[in-house]
């Protein structure tokens, strides 16, 4: 639940801006706040729960990530919600990295521990989007974190009894000064990967929601490919056991996928599908493994695998800061690309001048209605004219108008979707550097 | 075993490049690199009228030239300025955002008018007799009758009769 969180909320974006009535760069900072958050406690975070016992550190962290989960889901302005947020990733920070500890008492060993938390924030990452769309679509955006409070509080329940014990016993680690250096290819790597990965998950959804104009419950539908997918790439590692092999392999599929949605033959959700499907699988297989590979050897387990959350949500945070101003200034040019060469497709047709013209009248004025957006087009050409000739040839228009606005939002991504899978590709040098790993 | 593990391995990582490949490959085969919005014409250049047979199909043709035209003198595209002429409203806010002054926007208007008058006469769609004084004429009105010329072409054209006056009817029939 907690990992999902750094992405549930991208479908919620478009609703949490008209809501609390902000700037799309303020309620990009919704998510990048939680991501930060993430990056910077969860070592920290990690370290207290050492001190003073994953079980204490759990329930702590649960109930603070379902406070915080509380004053999200009732925040009335985008200051309260960052800050809320904030508070939120303090607690997911603790909970998760203790959870590390706690694992392996309830899977049996460390490394089927490892297995299951590695492969839990991988699905959580996939996941998160699809949940989030269809909250925010079926109830409101705000329900997305209503609903964590009583799923938090449910986890917490069976760790208070880890934790009233270690209080009774007082038994905590003493291991702190042995904690051994971070595995930094394999972290390095991890965070490379974590930023391509929030580019599939975050672009995809606004490519659908901003571009393609799908409501947010069909761009959850629609990005639950990839959530299956992960589902399949799971599989794929008990038949390898060598995790670098996984992670090289996840790294170049998440690449793959990211390089087929940059070259997007046509607007059409079918054609999505196998890209996301290759990301899908790729990002099951790169996550799984690199955490693997970072906790492999490495003692005490929480310390390492609060590195490994540093270590991907500083990637998700360098993946939206770094390509944010570069779709959104694409997106902006495209638009205006899009508008003129539809304009050019009407003032080329053979309707009458003075329909055309009208035409472009109600394009422009559709354009400052919804300023900023990629315009739905259809209102402008209504009513259609009463001649069944004319009309043929209107609605012909229509179509060849909607085709140039579809260009220039799907075109608007692609240099996004070129860079974050050159930076899948980029990590595929520290995956090289890291130890062989096998389980 | 270990020799087992790393063939599987090697496999995984080769069947994820065939995959990348077959992928990306495929949607550059069928368009994907050139799925963007069509590029617009240069105002500047000629564009050919296709022999129009028509009075309606003359006036479209009239209307795309003015516009390229005074969207030439303004260093606009053709798009954006007939959006601008749409309404006053959308006049107001293209002037301020290219910096235009109502003269400069007369001006170019009216050059825009006499491309079109010019491309008609090339193209074989309008006398020369009456191409002459309806040039002179374009050159002469105020801004908000030269953007109704643009838009309502078809009028000009067909009632050159009372737009040139008495010497309208002797012209009209030069007229295709």
């Amino acid at each position: 639940m907690v990992l999902a969180d750094s992405s549930i909320v991208v479908l919620a974006l478009p609703d949490i801006y008209r809501e609390l009535d902000t700037s799309v760069s303020g309620v990009t900072w919704v998510l990048v706040s939680f991501n930060l958050v993430m990056a910077l406690a969860a070592v920290p975070a990690a370290l207290i729960a050492r001190r003073v016992g994953p079980g204490r550190a759990a329930a702590v962290g649960l109930a603070v990530f379902a406070g915080a989960g509380l004053a999200c889901g009732l925040a009335d302005s985008l200051e309260t919600l960052i800050a809320a947020r904030c508070i939120q990733a303090v607690g997911g920070a603790a909970a998760v990295t203790a959870a590390l500890e706690l694992l392996p008492a309830t899977v049996g060993s460390e490394q089927r521990a490892t297995t299951v938390w590695a492969a839990a924030g991988a699905t959580g990452a996939a996941l998160g989007p699809a949940l989030g769309g269809i909250l925010t679509e079926l109830v409101s955006w705000q329900s997305i974190f209503l609903l964590q409070v009583p799923v938090a509080l449910a986890a917490a329940v069976p760790i208070l009894a880890v934790a009233k014990h270690e209080a009774a016993t007082g038994i905590v680690s003493t291991e702190l000064r042995r904690t051994g250096r971070p595995h930094l290819w394999a972290n390095l790597a991890l965070a490379m990967v974590s930023a391509a990965i929030a580019a599939a998950l975050f672009l995809l959804v606004l490519l659908l929601i901003e571009g393609w104009r799908l409501s947010p419950i069909e761009a959850a539908l629609v990005v639950t490919a990839m959530p299956l997918a992960a589902l399949v790439g799971g599989k794929l590692t008990d038949f390898v056991p060598d995790a670098r092999a996984r992670a090289a392999a996840g790294a170049i599929l998440v690449s793959g996928g990211l390089a087929g949605l940059a070259f997007l033959p046509k607007a059409t959700i079918a054609l999505t599908l196998p890209p996301q499907i290759l990301v899908g699988i790729g990002l099951a297989l790169v996550l799984s493994a690199l955490t693997e590979t970072a906790l492999s050897g490495r003692a005490p387990q929480a310390i390492h695998g609060g590195w490994t959350i540093s270590a991907r949500h500083a990637g998700v945070v360098i993946g939206l800061l770094a390509l944010t101003p570069i779709f959104t200034a694409d997106i902006d040019q495209q638009r205006h690309d899009a508008i003129n060469a539809g304009t050019a497709v009407i003032l080329d047709s053979p309707i009458n001048p003075l329909l055309k013209l009208d035409l472009a009248e109600r394009v422009s004025e559709r354009l400052e209605e919804e300023r900023g957006k990629v315009p739905t087009i259809g209102p402008a050409f209504e009513p259609l004219p009463d001649d069944p000739g004319e009309r043929s040839e209107v609605q012909q228009l229509q179509g060849e108008l909607q085709d140039q606005l579809d260009r220039g939002a799907t075109h608007a991504f692609s240099t996004s979707f070129i860079l974050a899978a050159l930076l899948g590709l980029i990590a595929l040098f520290p995956i090289a550097l890291s130890k062989e790993v096998e389980l | 075993m270990k020799g087992e593990g790393r063939s599987r391995g090697f496999l995984l990582v080769v069947g994820a490049i065939v995959a990348s490949l077959v992928l990306v490959g495929a949607y550059l085969a069928t368009g994907g690199s050139s799925y963007e919005p069509e590029k617009v014409q240069d105002p500047c250049k000629p564009r050919p009228w296709s022999n129009p047979q028509s009075l309606s199909e003359i006036a479209n043709q009239f209307t795309v030239s003015a516009l390229d035209g005074a969207a030439c003198q303004l260093g606009v595209t053709r798009e954006a300025l007939a959006r601008a002429l749409a309404t006053p409203e959308a006049r107001e806010r293209f002037k301020a955002k290219y910096g235009i002054t109502d003269a400069k926007l007369a001006k170019a208007v009216r050059a825009g008018l006499v491309r079109a008058v010019d491309d008609a006469e090339e193209a074989g769609a309008l006398s020369p007799l009456l191409a002459v004084p309806l040039r002179e004429t374009v050159q002469r009105i105020p801004l908000e009758q030269a953007i109704e010329l643009i838009n309502d072409a078809e009028s000009l054209l067909g009632n050159v009769n009372s737009f040139l006056g008495p010497a309208g009817d002797l012209l009209e029939e030069f007229l295709p």
